[in-house]
C-alpha cells in the first residue's frame, strides 16, 4: 500500500528551531527555498507544524518544505515523515531532540553553529545511518535573528521573507544540496548579503569521514 | 486579473473580507481561525482596508457586535474555531431570525475532548440548523472563494440569511496553497453594496428584534424556513455568475471525482476530500471502478442532487469528521443526510459510514484505501454487515 | 498517528504528577545551562522560588540544578543577589 502513494521526486525539507524567537527564521527557511523552486516552475508547499504549539519560548518547533516536478498529492500530510533535508537554526537542538527521524537515505544536515561539524556530530545519537553530510554555518554572525509574531499561525509575515539569519540558512542548504539555483534563492530573500556570504563560507563536511574519525 | 500568490486558508479568507469591502471586524483569539483575524487587523494597521475593527471581549460578545454592525447596515465579519464557535451559540438563532446576511468564518477545532485542538468539524456542525447558509472550503483558494460566495448569496433580498464560510483548522487554514486572488474590479461587479432589509433612520425608527409572542413563534419559524429553502435557486444563480466572472466554476452543491463509470464513491466534505483524490487517482491507475463525491453546501442540504449524485453506485461510503454519539446509524450527521437523500431506493445503494480524522489527525491515504476495499465488499455484497466503521480502530 | 484506544488514558484523567513530569521533559528546550559557583552562594533560595520550573533543587549548603526539566530561561541568574549563577552554552557540555 505504501508504495501505491509514493511521490518521486518529492523533496522534503524539516527546519527545527526553538519557539518564538526563531519561528520567523524557521518559516523563512522553508518559505525562501520554496519560494525559490516556485520560481523555477516547481511545486512547493511551506507550513509550520500545528501541534508544536509555537507559542511558547524555547520549545523545539518544526517548519516544513515540500518541493517536487509534480503536483505535490500528499498536501495534507502534515507533518514530513521522510525528510531530505534538515537544518537546525540553533545548534543545541543536537542535543536531546530526533532531529534526523525518518530521513532519507544520503540526507542533509544543515546547522547554524560556530563550532566544528565534528563536535557536534557527537551529541547526535540517532539516525546518522543515512545522513550523507553536515553542512555548518555561523548565521548568527551575518545577520541577526529577527524575532516576531508576524506571519505566526498562517498569517502574511509584513517583516521580510529572508531579512534576517534565515537568509543564512537558507543558503548553506542551497550550497550542500543544489536543491534550488542560488540566483533562484536570491531573488527571493531580503538579505541578499547574509546569503551570499553564508553561501561563501558555509562548510560541508562528509559523514563517513566523521564516523571513521569518531 | 487576479494575483497568484501561496498563501493559507486564513489569508486567503481575510483577502476575500478586504475585497469585499467588509465595514465592521469583530475578533476574539482561538486557534486555528486566529491567522484570518491576525491577517485582517494587519490590513487595517496598514490602511489596506477602511473598517471598523472591534475586539470583542469572547465569542458571544464577538457575535453580539456583528449582529449589531449589520443590522445598522454595515456589511460585518467574523469568526471563530471550536470551542469559541459554541460559546456564541445564543446570538446564531437571533441573527438569521432578524435576516442579518452576516458572515462567519470557521476554521474547525475539536470540542475540547479534553485538551485536544485538533481540526474536526463538530465545532460547525453544531450549529448546522439555525438558518444559516454553510458548506466547506476544501483549499486555500475556495476558502477565499466561498466567503465571495457567500456573502452574494446571504444578501440577496430573496435570501437575508447570514452565512458560515467553513474550512478545516490547519489543513486548509494553515498549509500554504496556491490561490488566485481577484481583482477589486471583478469582485466589484460580483458582489454589490449590501442593502438591509431596512434601514437605520432617527425619522423611522424601529426596534429590531422586537418581543415576539409564542403566537407569532410559527410564523417567525415558517419565514426562515421559507428562506433557507429560496436559496436554493439563488445558490445556483450565484454559483454560475461567479464562474462567469472569475473564470473558477464550482458546482454549487456537489463536486464529483471521477464518478464517470465509478461503481463505489466516498461522499464526504472538506479538505480531507483533496487527500481521497489522490487514493482515487492512484486506485484508478489500477484499474478500480473508484469516485469521489464532495459535498459544497451543506445548508441547504442539497437532498435531490445528492440523491441523484449517489443513487447511481454500488456502494456509497460516507465520511464524517464529526462526533455525533449515540446518532442513528452510528457514525455522522453526513451519513444521516445521505442516508435521508437515497431514502426508497431501497438496497440498491448500500450505505456505510466510515468516522475518520477526528481530534485534528490527517485521514491518511491508507486509511481512504482502506474504505474503498471495504466498500467493493459491500458492493460485491450488496449489503454491508456492519452500518458504520470508526477509523483506525474499526478497519 | 492516532494513539490505540487502549493508551489513551481513560475520561482524559492521568496521575498528577508529585515530583516529576516524565511525560513533559523540557530539559531539551535549554540552549544555556545554569552553572553555580559554590563557593558565592549564600543558599538565600531566592532562585528556588523564583524558578517557574521547580528546577531548582535545595541542598543543605548551596542549590543545584535539575537539567532534566531546566528550560534555560536565566531568570535564576538575573535574580542571584550575589551573582553565584551564570549561564553557558548548552554545547560547551557533553552530559
Amino acid at each position: 500500500m505504501t508504495n501505491l502513494f509514493e511521490e518521486p521526486g518529492l523533496k522534503q525539507i524539516t527546519v527545527w528551531a526553538r519557539g518564538v524567537y526563531e519561528n520567523k527564521e524557521a518559516r523563512d527557511v522553508v518559505v525562501a527555498v520554496t519560494e525559490a523552486a516556485a520560481l523555477e516552475g516547481k511545486f512547493v508547499q511551506a507550513w509550520e507544524n500545528y501541534v508544536d504549539l509555537p507559542d511558547r519560548i524555547y520549545v523545539p518547533v518544526r517548519a516544513y518544505g515540500k518541493i517536487s516536478d509534480q503536483e505535490i498529492e500528499s498536501k495534507y500530510v502534515y507533518e514530513n515523515e521522510t525528510p531530505d533535508i534538515v537544518a537546525l537554526t540553533e545548534e543545541t537542538l543536537v542535543k536531546g531532540v530526533d532531529i534526523l527521524a525518518g530521513i532519507k537515505p544520503g540526507a542533509v544536515l544543515v546547522i547554524n553553529t560556530k563550532r566544528p561539524a565534528e563536535y557536534l556530530f557527537k551529541f547526535i545519537k540517532k539516525g546518522t545511518e543515512n545522513l550523507a553530510s553536515i553542512v555548518t554555518v555561523d548565521a548568527n554572525s551575518l545577520a541577526k535573528s529577527i524575532i516576531t509574531l508576524s506571519g505566526a499561525e498562517g498569517a502574511t509575515d509584513a517583516s521580510g521573507i529572508g531579512k534576517g539569519m534565515g537568509a543564512a540558512l537558507a543558503a548553506a542548504i542551497v550550497k550542500a544540496t543544489g536543491i534550488v539555483q542560488f540566483e533562484s534563492l536570491l531573488k527571493i530573500v531580503e538579505n541578499k548579503n547574509a546569503a551570499k556570504k553564508a553561501f561563501e563560507k558555509a562548510q560541508v563536511v562528509d559523514v563517513k569521514t566523521l564516523v571513521n574519525a569518531g | 486579473m487576479g494575483v497568484k500568490k501561496r498563501i493559507s486558508g486564513c489569508v486567503a479568507t481575510a483577502n476575500a473580507v478586504k475585497l469585499a469591502d467588509v465595514e465592521v471586524i469583530c475578533s476574539y483569539p482561538i486557534r486555528p481561525y486566529t491567522g484570518i483575524m491576525s491577517e485582517l487587523a494587519r490590513m487595517v494597521a496598514d490602511g489596506e482596508l477602511d473598517a471598523e475593527f472591534v475586539y470583542g471581549e469572547g465569542e458571544h460578545g464577538q457575535l453580539s457586535v456583528v449582529y449589531g454592525a449589520s443590522a445598522a447596515g454595515a456589511r460585518a465579519f467574523t469568526g471563530s474555531s471550536g470551542v469559541g464557535v459554541t460559546y456564541a451559540m445564543e446570538v446564531y438563532s437571533p441573527i438569521s431570525g432578524e435576516r442579518l446576511p452576516l458572515q462567519m468564518a470557521i476554521a474547525d477545532r475539536t470540542l475540547d475532548p479534553p485538551g485536544d485542538f485538533g481540526s474536526e468539524q463538530t465545532d460547525a456542525l453544531c450549529c448546522r440548523d439555525q438558518g444559516w447558509i454553510q458548506g466547506w472550503a476544501s483549499t486555500p483558494q475556495e476558502a477565499l472563494d466561498l466567503t465571495l460566495l457567500y456573502y452574494r448569496i446571504g444578501e440577496d433580498p430573496r435570501v437575508l440569511l447570514p452565512q458560515y464560510a467553513c474550512q478545516d483548522g490547519y489543513f486548509v487554514s494553515h498549509i500554504l496553497g496556491e490561490v488566485d486572488i481577484p481583482d477589486a474590479a471583478q469582485v466589484k461587479e460580483f458582489l454589490p453594496p449590501y442593502k438591509n432589509h431596512h434601514v437605520l433612520d432617527p425619522r423611522n425608527p424601529q426596534i429590531i428584534g422586537a418581543q415576539m409572542e409564542p403566537s407569532m413563534g410559527p410564523g417567525m419559524q415558517y419565514q426562515r424556513y421559507q428562506a433557507i429553502e429560496g436559496s436554493r435557486k439563488v445558490i445556483e444563480e450565484v454559483h454560475e455568475e461567479f464562474g462567469r466572472i472569475f473564470g473558477r466554476k464550482y458546482a454549487p452543491w456537489v463536486e464529483e471525482y471521477m464518478t464517470d463509470d465509478a461503481e463505489v464513491v466516498i461522499f464526504m466534505q472538506g479538505g480531507h476530500a483533496e487527500t481521497c483524490k489522490t487514493v482515487v487517482k492512484r486506485l484508478r491507475n489500477l484499474g478500480e471502478k473508484v469516485g469521489l463525491v464532495r459535498l459544497r453546501t451543506f445548508r441547504p442540504f442539497p437532498t435531490q442532487q445528492v440523491r441523484d449524485a449517489l443513487g447511481r453506485f454500488k456502494a456509497v461510503g460516507v465520511v464524517d469528521n464529526s462526533v455525533n454519539f449515540g446518532i442513528s446509524g452510528a457514525a455522522g450527521v453526513l451519513l444521516t443526510e445521505a442516508r435521508t437523500a437515497l431514502y426508497g431506493l431501497g438496497d440498491k445503494v448500500p450505505t456505510v459510514g466510515f468516522v475518520a480524522g477526528l481530534g485534528g489527525e490527517m485521514i491518511t491515504h491508507d486509511e481512504f484505501y482502506k474504505m474503498f476495499a471495504k466498500l467493493k465488499e459491500v458492493a460485491k455484497a450488496g449489503k454491508a454487515d456492519k452500518q458504520s466503521y470508526w477509523l483506525p480502530f474499526e478497519l | 498517528m492516532s494513539v490505540p484506544v487502549k493508551e489513551v488514558p481513560f475520561a482524559g484523567t492521568v496521575p498528577s504528577p508529585k515530583t516529576e513530569n516524565e511525560g513533559m521533559i523540557t530539559g531539551n528546550w535549554r540552549t544555556r545551562r545554569p552553572v553555580l559557583d559554590a563557593d558565592k552562594c549564600t543558599n538565600c533560595l531566592i532562585c528556588w522560588i523564583s524558578c517557574p520550573d521547580s528546577s531548582v533543587n535545595q541542598n543543605a549548603d548551596v542549590v543545584s540544578f535539575n537539567l532534566k526539566y531546566c528550560k534555560g530561561c536565566g531568570i535564576c541568574n538575573e535574580v542571584c543577589p550575589v551573582g553565584a549563577i551564570s549561564l553557558a552554552p548548552e554545547l560547551d557540555f557533553e552530559d
